[in-house]
């Protein structure tokens, strides 16, 4: 979709320096011509629910955008700490009316205030992480961690003596059911008899809360667990247990846990938000849904720990060549679910909109989802 | 306190003059933005830029004054809940339980009754079933206090975690009534058209602010005007007085309990008709139900400055957040620290309306211990 800024762009190609400044850029004219482009007129805002601080979901965005910035030669403005629902309209409208005329968004909750917001400023582009509506200047951007979730899975399987896992998890949604099931799936591919008893905390980021929860696991006999929250908490609960576990979204914290790590699936969002903003600055609002994955480098398998053997190391670096070569998907069937019945039938690999809206818990899970 | 020859001293006051009520507000409004000044200038801003970038998002501009009056509709309703029961010595801080069960119950309505009615009725029906929902949620306390005389400040405030994890349960643990049945991601199921309010232009400000500012004074002509006013002013000052005049305390108690729990409850069903429009777990990151105590008490329990002292903590929480979008950006953390030193001078200003403060020279000079 052409935007009106093209023509901005062409009159930004014969601006005098200063012009530079008010596009919100930080950088040399030269730097972003060398670079290939000028993108003095973009203007570029991130939203983050919480702060670069956690060392995990809003960490790893927040590098993501360094990189853009570094490869752009632009400064970005970022909203940290703006509370998801309803009211966090005003932040979207306020960016827009300042002239921001791209606004990524990164929580889930920000997506009814994003598409009304987007109807009202036609010519400023939106794009929403973790989301599934779109309009003609709103896109969408996710990525496949299930993919590193099930190496991760691999080696949490292999570390646990028990064969009892635990989970850390926010919300029986779809997108948290099948990165459990896929940690699942990675676990019993090396520990057939292996369970995992999953404990949903309500909350996306409460360490406390976390924390009670890898510990009420632990107590139960887990002695390696996985999570899918935003902080670090059920490391520490592992680490006073003896226990091991699988971090997720960033592995910046790995060195604090050096017996207990073993892993992590973790994003890279750079090439994203890079490839998002040069759309934009050429002329095109990419209202596409972007779901990266292991092949594009969206996702990654974080850093191994110590208690990873080399023989476990190896398989995983077999199952993630497969993964990128596309010759093997972790939802193929036969797969059951936790009840028995058989939810991907012998050969078949799950299509992504089946993935998207995954409402069973596979086989080996102990838990429950509620039933629609 | 001793420094020096002098010893100075904290006296209380029999009454307070009336310029006191507007000086010491004023007056530690002023002192907390030259500590916050400090603040900035510490950390690198400038301070009256940071304050006047701050006052332009939060108040001046028209963006900045329709976002504000946006977020301070639920505030001024949450306030009037907290000011109604306090002034009766009723701490209710159930508020913001209140106000979820407020927008559960409006969101119901704007789901199942909005249809079958006439456009006309479709919203004021929502906002009264939300009203009924957030009074219905204080019953329970109101009727152990009343009965039994147990502490409403605990088991209001217990209600809240239960009012919370029925959100959590409406949207992320259960399938169920309340949740979008079109898609397996956890959404709220949106109310009828009909029920829902038109913000005004491309504001985010919803006529519901109106109607908040309306009940404030509604509420300030019935406490002033009506026998119940009366009969809970009275009660407020001297339950045995009261209880020797005839009233009675039992259904007092119950009235002003569940009034209260009416008006948070409002708060949320508020925020359906107007920006949600179902039910929002975004509602419970913004702790509209516990700054409704806070803004009570900054305005004394006085309905119009609840109104007043709403929408200056909303503009303060507005433009505050959009501190962050400058070219030097103030961090989040900071902005809260303005705010939260704002409230801190503001409440405790209070310690120099109801004392005087008295210096004397000491005759024998002793060591200060």
């Amino acid at each position: 979709m052409k935007m009106k800024h093209l023509k901005g762009i062409a009159l930004a190609a014969a601006a005098v320096v200063g012009l530079a400044a008010c596009g919100g850029s930080s950088s040399s004219t030269d730097t972003t011509a060398a670079a290939g482009g000028d993108y003095s007129n973009l203007k570029v805002a991130v939203v983050y629910i919480g702060v670069p601080g956690d060392a995990g979901y809003t960490y790893q965005h927040d590098q993501g955008i360094a990189e853009l910035e570094a490869e752009l030669g632009i400064t970005v403005t970022r909203l940290e700490n703006i509370p998801e629902g309803a009211e966090s309209a005003a932040t979207f409208d306020q960016l827009a009316a300042e002239g921001y005329n791209l606004i990524f968004g990164t929580s889930f909750g920000y997506m009814d205030p994003m598409l009304e917001v987007s109807a009202k400023y036609p010519n400023v582009c939106f794009e929403h992480a973790t989301g599934y509506k779109t309009s003609t200047n709103m896109g969408t951007y996710f990525g496949a961690a299930e993919e590193a979730r099930y190496l991760s899975g691999i080696a949490a399987g292999a570390a646990s003596k028990t064969g009892k896992l635990g989970y850390v998890a926010a919300f029986p949604i779809p997108e948290v059911v099948r990165g459990l099931n896929a940690f699942t799936l990675g676990a019993r591919s090396v520990n057939p008899k292996a369970t995992v008893q999953v404990a949903w905390t309500s909350t996306w980021f409460d360490p406390a809360k976390e924390k009670e929860a890898a510990q009420s696991l632990l107590q139960a006999g887990a002695d390696v667990l996985g999570m899918h929250q935003d902080s670090t908490a059920t490391g520490e609960a592992a680490m006073e247990a003896g226990g091991k576990w699988v971090g997720y979204n960033s592995d910046t914290k790995a060195g604090d846990f050096p017996d207990t790590w073993l892993t992590a699936p973790i994003w890279d969002w750079g090439p994203y938000y890079i490839k998002a903003a040069k759309s934009f600055a050429a002329g095109t609002c990419d209202v596409s849904q972007f779901y990266g994955n292991m092949a594009d480098g969206t996702v990654k398998l974080g850093t191994f720990g110590s208690s990873v053997t080399a023989e476990t190391q190896d398989l995983i670096a077999e199952k993630a060549a497969a993964i990128i070569d596309g010759s093997f998907a972790p939802f193929t069937g036969p797969i059951k679910d936790n009840t028995g019945k058989e939810v991907i039938a012998a050969g078949v690999v799950a299509p992504l909109g089946d993935l998207l809206g995954m409402q069973y818990l596979v086989e080996g899970v102990i838990g429950e989802i509620p039933k629609s | 306190m001793i420094i020096g020859n002098f010893r100075i001293e904290l006296e209380p006051r029999l009454t307070s003059p009336k310029w006191l009520y507007a000086a010491v507000p004023a007056g530690s409004l002023v002192f907390a933005f030259i500590v916050g000044g400090v603040f900035l200038a510490l950390t690198g801003h400038s301070p009256i830029g940071t304050y006047s970038s701050l006052i332009s998002h939060g108040y001046t501009s028209t963006k900045g004054i329709t976002n504000t009056l946006g977020l301070a509709t639920p505030l001024i309703c949450t306030g009037l809940a907290a000011a109604f029961a306090f002034r009766m010595n009723l701490f209710n801080i159930g508020e913001e339980g209140q106000m979820y069960l407020g927008m559960i119950g409006s969101a119901w309505a704007g789901i199942a009754l909005a249809g079958h009615l006439p456009h006309v009725l479709a919203v004021p029906t929502v906002l009264i079933v939300g009203a009924a929902a957030g009074a219905l949620w204080v019953l329970l306390p109101a009727v152990l206090r009343a009965k039994l005389g147990t502490s409403e400040i605990v088991s209001t405030l217990l209600l809240n975690y239960v009012a919370l994890n029925l959100v959590n349960y409406f949207i992320f643990g259960s399938r169920g009534f309340f949740r979008d049945p079109t898609t397996s991601f956890p959404q709220g199921r949106g109310v009828e058209e009909t029920a829902r309010f038109h913000s005004f232009g491309t504001s985010n400000t919803y006529p519901t602010v109106i109607i908040a500012v309306l009940l404030a004074v509604a509420l300030y002509w019935f406490m002033k005007r009506s026998n119940f006013g009366y009969e809970t002013s009275v009660f407020a000052d001297s339950p045995n007085t009261a209880r020797y005049a005839g009233m009675n305390s039992t259904k007092l108690t119950l009235s002003v309990l569940l009034f209260s729990g009416a008006l948070a409850g409002l708060a949320g069903a508020m925020y359906v008709v107007g920006p949600a429009g179902k039910v929002d777990p975004g509602l419970l990151q913004i702790g509209l139900g516990y700054a409704g105590i806070v803004v009570a008490a900054l305005a004394r329990y006085n309905f119009f400055a609840v109104v007043l002292t709403a929408i200056l903590f909303a503009g303060l929480r507005v433009g505050g957040a959009s501190l962050q979008i400058s070219s030097n950006p103030v961090p989040i953390a900071i902005a809260v620290v303005l705010q939260g030193s704002v409230l801190l001078f503001a409440l405790g200003g209070e310690i120099f309306r109801r004392n005087r403060l008295r210096i004397r020279r000491v005759q024998q000079v002793s060591v200060a211990s």
